[in-house]
């Protein structure tokens, strides 16, 4: 076998780099706590203003200024690898992340179909390229050699055993992969390179040496093989059923839109997951698709449920075209908690759970037409309160008694007509967002019994401003 | 309108993350506000009662103490102070509730209670105004010391929480008074106040939500608000409790511990007896007649001040470190006394030196004599430890520092709570300095992009400018003592350090002083560490025993090695700033070098003194005093003040200053950059001066250079102290260089050169450097004959980066019994592990075993696969296996990674030649030069400095195989060539030389890094800092 190792020197900071529209700007990746920041990596033109990955952020401000600073994101990081093995999977299909930062393929099996080497590599180096990732490219009889030739080398193509091991004899013994204690251990006795390690005598390095050091070595060379985890393309759902013949009306979508809806809920519990959101496309013969996106709440999976919601937003669409096929695509597809149910749970039959009312009226009205409402932790009244997305939070009462209703801008009371029942509450707050408020405020009552909030500015004796009823 | 009112619930800033004003502030306040007294209620600590007892009787408002107590499993309590006896109650409380808990805490129960309180009042706050179950409680507690707090801050519905609260008096029978429960002086502190509860809760304002006050109304409220709010029998009530508490700070009485006085004596006649016991050691050839005259003088003050206990608690310590063997000098000018001399408290001859006495031993204060007594680094330990023993934790404690906030920790803690992303918060604090306590500038903030004018940023720094200066937690003081005849805690409250075993009073030395308690300062110094390893090699390796008094004096050799700037690792003079100024003063007196200790400080050298002096000197400017009798004031210093002793004679001579005056104009001469307070003094000196005869533009000039010295002038009585042990250090490293490196590398840490800087420094004056080496090396470096008399150092293991000493001394021992035979006897005798044969390996310390580091870590390697079964049997052999020899790089790469040094050739020797070809010159060829010729000079950078007395100018060091370059940078070229200035390890630098008095400079004008070169020799990783 071969096997190619594509290694990405600079993988997170490429991948920032691509989403900029000025990816020569000076930029550096950053991490570590707060009180010590190190530059991760720095794109050249960061580097030619003299920073250096692995100095401190204090460091570099005072080598240099105007440089763009991104915080190093591993969870991106670890899906641009995901991405990349998808990429490469097209070539081979053994692919695999064994090493970060690095992609293995074994390309002796796709030789055929892009060969010979030098076309296969360079059509890899100008997607690479393309895609906006620098790499080194190495080929090696074995992955483990080819991924530590790249240590080294780039454009380096061994295709046979010995020339692999020409190669790896010269590397430098740090380079090669050996634990790091290893690697100290024989640097300071001098030996600099593999070609030196394979010189001592078998049974004396196997005494100074714990086996795995032994065991690498012979990997490297290919004399033991590796068992590598390969790559499988990710988890989501995508079914398509063709209609027979054009549909032109709703009612006949909603038997194979149950279908759809039904194969993805196996799908889910198969394997424990719930959907978050998912897209329906309705193909046409002449025109584009329409994409019905169906987004929820939370993850869900309960058939009934689903299909509801997708009835819902299906009927509200007017239908541009015939249909020929609908598709069902699901790739949001977080973890499935279930709701805790009682065992004796009295449920009549009119009775809906709320989750599927809530639902259902974010279906009919809009998804911005459902909000839940939030207590926000903050003594000036406008701000004490606030709408919310996401599952009904547990509202406590305020610890003084507040209006239940709040005018959307308080108004001027009239002089006469009420009667001061308590108060002053002096409220001063706010002053670090730029709304300070300094009031007193009075519980008044109308002369028809309606008992009202009030408040005056302090140091203005005049106006008196309503800004609430209580129920 | 008639009404008074006395506020009883006050936090001031020492209930830390709660108070947001000052006592100082929240005294005026009340003042101005007509109150007839004011608590302060800090909780559960006395932490900032003194100060609070300063701005008290400035203001001229009586204090009230007390503390506001949380109890664990009961109601919120306001505790005051009715009499001594409640004083002492309180302290006891307060030490009970800190000691239980963790640094910061504390923690209180009911249970506490249980004894009686007498002297105490105590005003309950209700956390429920319908819960009387409490009330009951404390009503048989305090019976009818016990008042019911009535707080009313304009909250939901006041009137209905008056009548409630009214309803829980009469129910309990506990009578209401009115309480602020007072956090700042104005309402204008809300926006601090809400901050610093963020801060205390690890939020943002913006979350903190309802943790946070509704309102502004926790403030010293004028009487006419209070009127609105409370009936009058409650003011009324807190005004005769208030007429209750009669207790005054001023009434403590501190006793000195008895227990170093012996049976049959009082203090004065053992303190004489001592020290008539000590005039004879300390003159065994006849007692001069006026150190006899002047103990005499002492003893008289001492006696009259009643200060004998504390010189004999002094001569306890000292006594005791003595009789340890532990090195010992005290500081201060108590300490330059007859008493002290004969005492041993210091080695210093008072004799010789020209000091005053009243500077802390003064009639008119009636403030205790301060000495700092400075011990080996090491064993400081074993001191604090014996006085632990010897005064019980209940008489003995260390003082508190109150940490206050600088700039940096202020803005930091603003710009968190207002919400700023954590790099802005880094990037402001780093635009604040290290200790500045000053906002930052628009500019330097402009330049790192921030945008002052914003409002965002006008809050934080308008917030962070009033938090500087408040403290922000209660620390150790480093050595400072407190030793009572009485349980502390009588006294002051005791707490928890964040040290184990260590126990800290509640106040600070400047509060100690105020009130008048006993401090001894027990401090920590590294010379003395190596002084004393120096003497004792002295007698092993010579035969001879010093001390520091009896080196012998006036040495000219050592005068000669002073005036050369041959200094490195002395005490004091070796700073860069030093050695620039010695070939100037050439001192040739020991009170030459007293000048020089004291001359190179941001006092002196603000105050522009330096330069006259020196002028004067070389008799370059005529030596001229403005009148006789203050010629007598300078004369030995030329006619240019320089010390602050000096200062305060000037005062006393030219402006009629008493002596207790002038120690006030001292003190606010150290405080006045914090506090101001300078200007009563400018002119009363000025009136003085005038009377006096001398002219208005004399007096002008003394009273800025006066602020010149502001907190940095040196007193000469700690120059003194200092310079004895610089003369001491000096005569050893010019006498016995192998003995005072060997000493000084075994003290290290301390000063200013690492071990590797002192032993190149050895090598180039001819001392021999053996490696280190398992069949010759001790844990310590030691001394082993050499050629012709003299010592050669021996490198010890410590030296050995990561070696641990018990492995060490294992070596030590296990080769005293039997020389080792190969490295498996090695580890098996000395008990050594992997990592430990490792480290010895890579040292090259196994040469004498096995040959070279490749080797030695190959035959390790075989030994610690060997399984203890076989331990008996040979291993093995690998003969064949031979593996190469390191080159002379790869030697030097190792030796700087694993012992910091290397005895090989010096990295700059193996580039020599391409420096050569390059043009630079060596320190050792820069001599041929002339004052502003060119010159090109290379060296590792071993310093970079760039002082705040210096306006933007860099120091550079740079290192060379014959010795140091001193390189500087103005500001320009630092501006422009930064990156190489920062970043290179190896410069090269192109400018002029300055040659002034034998100090030599290279003023630089390019610089180039050369940091390439050394990874030629595979230094890569060398760390050359």
């Amino acid at each position: 076998m071969l096997w190619a190792c594509i290694l990405l020197p600079q993988l997170a900071l490429d991948g920032v780099l691509r989403g900029r529209d000025d990816p020569v700007a000076p930029l550096v990746l950053i991490s570590g706590p707060t009180q010590r920041r190190v530059l991760q990596a720095v794109n050249p033109s960061a580097h030619a203003l003299g920073l250096r990955a692995g100095q401190t952020l204090s460091t570099a401000q005072t080598l240099a200024q105007g440089f763009t600073c991104v915080e190093h994101d591993p969870a991106a990081t670890e899906h641009l690898q995901q991405l990349l093995a998808a990429w490469a999977y097209r070539f081979s299909s053994q692919v695999s992340l064994h090493y970060p930062r690095a992609l293995l393929l074994e390309v002796e099996s796709s030789l055929g179909l892009f060969g010979p080497w030098p076309a296969f590599e360079a059509r890899l180096r100008e997607e690479l390229t393309a895609l906006g990732f620098r790499h080194r490219i190495v080929l090696a009889s074995n992955p483990v050699a080819a991924r530590m030739l790249a240590n080294g080398h780039d454009g380096l193509a061994a295709f046979c055993p010995d020339q692999t091991r020409a190669a790896l004899v010269r590397m430098p013994i740090e380079r090669i992969g050996l634990a790091a204690d290893a690697a100290t251990a024989f640097v300071r006795m001098g030996v600099r390179t593999l070609d030196q390690v394979l010189a001592l005598p078998r049974d004396a390095l196997a005494r100074r040496f714990a086996a795995p050091v032994q065991l690498h070595l012979d990997r490297l060379l290919g004399l033991r093989p590796m068992a590598l985890a390969c790559y499988m393309p990710a988890d989501r759902f995508d079914a398509r059923l063709e209609l027979n013949f054009d549909v032109e009306s709703h009612q006949a979508l909603l038997f194979p839109l149950r279908r759809l809806i039904n194969d993805l809920t196996v799908f889910l519990v198969g394997r424990d997951v719930g959907v978050q959101r998912f897209t329906l496309y309705l193909e046409h013969a002449e025109a584009e698709d329409t994409r019905v996106v169906v987004g929820l709440l939370a993850a869900e999976r309960e058939a009934g449920m689903l299909f509801e919601l997708a009835r819902g937003r299906l009927e509200a669409l007017q239908l541009v075209a015939p249909v020929r096929n609908l598709r069902l695509l699901a790739e949001d597809l977080p973890r499935f908690v279930p709701p805790l149910g009682e065992l004796f749970e009295a449920r009549t039959q009119q009775h809906q759970p709320w989750e599927q009312l809530r639902e259902r009226l974010r279906a009919r009205l809009g998804d911005e037409a459902v909000r839940t409402l939030q207590v926000q932790a903050d003594h000036r009244p406008e701000c004490a309160w606030r709408l919310g997305e996401g599952r009904l939070a547990n509202i406590s009462a305020p610890a003084a008694p507040r209006p239940g209703w709040l005018l959307a801008t308080p108004q001027a009371l009239l002089a006469d007509g009420f009667q001061v029942l308590a108060g002053p509450e002096r409220i001063e707050s706010g002053w670090w967002d730029g709304d300070d408020i300094r009031r007193d405020y009075y519980l008044i009552e109308t002369a028809s019994g309606q008992r009202g909030w009030a408040y005056r500015n302090v140091g203005d004796s005049h106006s008196l401003w309503l800004q609430g009823w209580f129920a | 309108m008639s009404v008074a009112y006395a506020e009883l619930h006050c936090l001031s800033n020492f209930s830390f993350q709660r108070g947001a004003s000052r006592a100082q502030e929240l005294f005026e306040r009340a003042r101005q506000q007509g109150y007839q007294a004011l608590a302060i209620t800090d909780e559960c600590t006395l932490a900032g009662i003194v100060r609070a007892w300063q701005a008290a009787k400035d203001s001229g408002l009586p204090l009230i103490i007390g503390s506001e107590i949380r109890l664990e499993d009961g109601p919120k309590l306001v505790l005051l102070v009715e009499d001594l006896c409640g004083y002492q109650h309180l302290c006891r409380l307060i030490t009970l509730g800190r000691r239980r808990a963790k640094k910061g805490e504390y923690c209180l129960y009911r249970a506490d209670f249980n004894s009686p309180l007498p002297g105490l009042l105590a005003l309950w706050v209700p956390d429920d105004e319908r819960d009387a179950s409490n009330g009951h409680w404390l009503r048989e507690v305090f019976a009818e010391r016990l008042w019911l707090a009535v707080q009313l801050h304009r909250g939901p519905d006041d009137r209905q929480r008056l009548a409630n609260l009214q309803a829980l008096a009469v129910e309990t029978g506990i009578p209401a008074v009115a309480c602020g429960d007072v956090h700042m002086h104005a309402r204008g502190r809300r926006a601090l106040q809400d901050c610093m509860t963020a801060v205390r809760h690890h939020t943002t304002v913006a979350e903190a939500g309802h943790r946070l006050f509704a309102n502004g109304e926790r403030h010293l409220r004028s009487l006419q608000q209070l009127v609105e709010l409370y009936p009058p029998e409650l003011l009324q009530a807190s005004v005769q409790i208030a007429e209750r508490c009669h207790f005054d700070l001023g009434q403590l009485r501190y006793q000195y511990p008895q227990e170093v006085v012996p049976q049959g004596h009082t203090s004065t006649s053992w303190l004489r007896q001592l020290c008539e016991h000590g005039l004879h050691w300390r003159w065994p050839m006849g007692i001069e007649d006026k150190a006899r005259a002047m103990l005499e003088h002492e003893l008289a003050l001492i006696a009259e001040l009643g200060y004998e206990g504390y010189f004999l608690t002094v001569h306890d310590i000292v006594r005791f470190a003595r009789e340890q063997d532990i090195l010992c000098q005290g500081r201060g000018s108590a300490a330059n006394s007859v008493v002290c001399f004969v005492l041993g408290i210091t080695e210093l001859d008072p004799m010789t030196s020209h000091l005053l006495f009243e500077r802390f031993l003064s009639r008119e204060r009636n403030e205790p004599p301060d000495i700092d007594v400075d011990f080996e680094h090491e064993r400081r330990e074993e001191v604090l430890q014996y006085v632990f023993r010897r005064y019980g934790r209940h008489r003995a404690a260390l003082t508190a520092v109150a940490s206050t906030y600088h700039a940096a920790g202020a803005v930091r803690d603003i710009a968190r709570v207002l919400g700023l992303p954590p790099d802005q918060v880094n990037a402001l604090a780093d635009c604040c300095g290290r200790w500045s306590d000053r906002v930052p500038s628009a500019e330097h903030l402009r330049e790192a992009g921030f945008d002052p004018e914003s409002p965002l940023l006008h809050r934080v720094l308008a917030l962070t400018g009033t938090l500087i200066g408040f403290p922000r937690h209660l620390s150790q003081h480093p050595g400072g003592f407190v030793i009572s005849e009485q349980p502390l805690d009588s006294l002051v409250p005791v707490e928890n350090a964040a040290m184990e075993d260590r126990t800290v009073i509640q106040w600070d030395k400047d509060d100690l002083d105020l009130v008048g308690l006993l401090k001894v300062d027990i401090l920590a110094l590294g010379m003395l560490s190596a002084l004393r390893r120096c003497f004792d090699l002295l007698e092993r390796h010579r035969g001879r025993r010093l001390t520091i008094a009896t080196v012998p004096p006036e040495d000219a050799a050592t005068y000669d090695m002073i005036g050369r700037a041959d200094t490195i690792g002395v005490f004091q003079i070796e700073s860069r700033a030093q050695m620039a100024m010695l070939p100037r003063l050439k001192p040739k007196t020991f009170y030459d070098l007293v000048i020089e200790v004291a001359i190179v400080r941001p006092g002196p050298i603000q105050g522009d003194m330096v330069h006259p002096y020196l002028r004067r000197r070389n008799n370059e400017e005529p030596v001229a005093f403005p009148s006789p009798a203050l010629a007598k004031v300078f004369e030995r210093t030329l006619g240019v003040p320089l010390f602050q002793e000096q200062v305060m004679e000037l005062a006393i001579v030219a402006a009629d200053y008493s002596p207790g005056e002038a120690d006030q104009l001292r003190r606010s001469m150290a405080a006045w950059k914090r506090h101001g307070g300078l200007e009563p003094h400018r002119e009363r000196l000025t009136r003085g001066m005038l009377a006096n005869g001398y002219t208005e533009a004399f007096a002008a000039r003394i009273f800025e250079q006066i602020k010149g010295f502001g907190s940095y002038g040196f007193p000469e009585s700690h120059a003194a102290s200092f310079a004895l042990l610089t003369y001491a250090s000096c005569w050893l490293k010019c006498h016995e260089p192998a003995i005072y490196a060997c000493a000084l590398i075994n003290s290290w840490p301390m000063g200013f050169y690492s071990p590797d800087q002192i032993l190149q420094d050895a090598r180039r004056h001819g001392i021999e450097i053996r490696p280190v080496d398992v069949c010759h090396s001790d844990w310590d470096c030691s001394l082993e004959p050499g050629t012709e008399g003299a010592l050669a150092i021996r490198l010890g293991l410590r030296q050995v980066r990561g070696f641990r000493e018990g492995d060490g001394r294992r070596i030590e021992q296990g080769r005293a019994m039997k020389a080792w035979s190969d490295v498996s006897d090695l580890s098996m005798r000395a008990g050594l592990d992997t990592r430990a044969r490792e480290l010895l390996a890579d040292a090259g310390a196994l040469q004498g075993l096995v040959g070279h580091r490749y080797q030695a870590r190959w035959e390790v390697a075989a030994v610690q696969a060997q399984l203890p079964l076989f331990a008996g049997l040979a291993a093995p052999s690998d003969e064949g296996v031979a593996l190469p020899a390191p080159t002379l790089g790869e030697d030097l790469f190792a030796d700087y990674s694993s012992t910091g040094t290397t005895l090989g050739p010096h990295p700059l020797a193996l580039l020599r030649r391409r420096l050569d070809g390059l043009g630079c010159r060596s320190s050792q060829r820069l001599v041929e030069l002339a004052h502003a010729d060119r010159v090109s000079v290379a060296g590792i950078v071993i310093g970079r400095q760039r002082p705040q007395t210096a306006s933007g100018v860099t120091f550079v060091t740079l290192e060379d195989e014959f010795g140091m370059i001193n390189v500087v940078v103005w500001r320009a070229l630092a501006e422009r060539q930064r990156r190489v200035l920062v970043g290179a390890r190896l410069l090269r630098v192109v400018g002029r030389l300055e040659c002034e008095s034998g100090v030599r400079h290279v003023i630089a004008r390019h610089l180039e890094d050369l940091s390439p070169l050394l990874s030629g020799l595979d230094v890569r990783s060398r760390d050359f800092h």
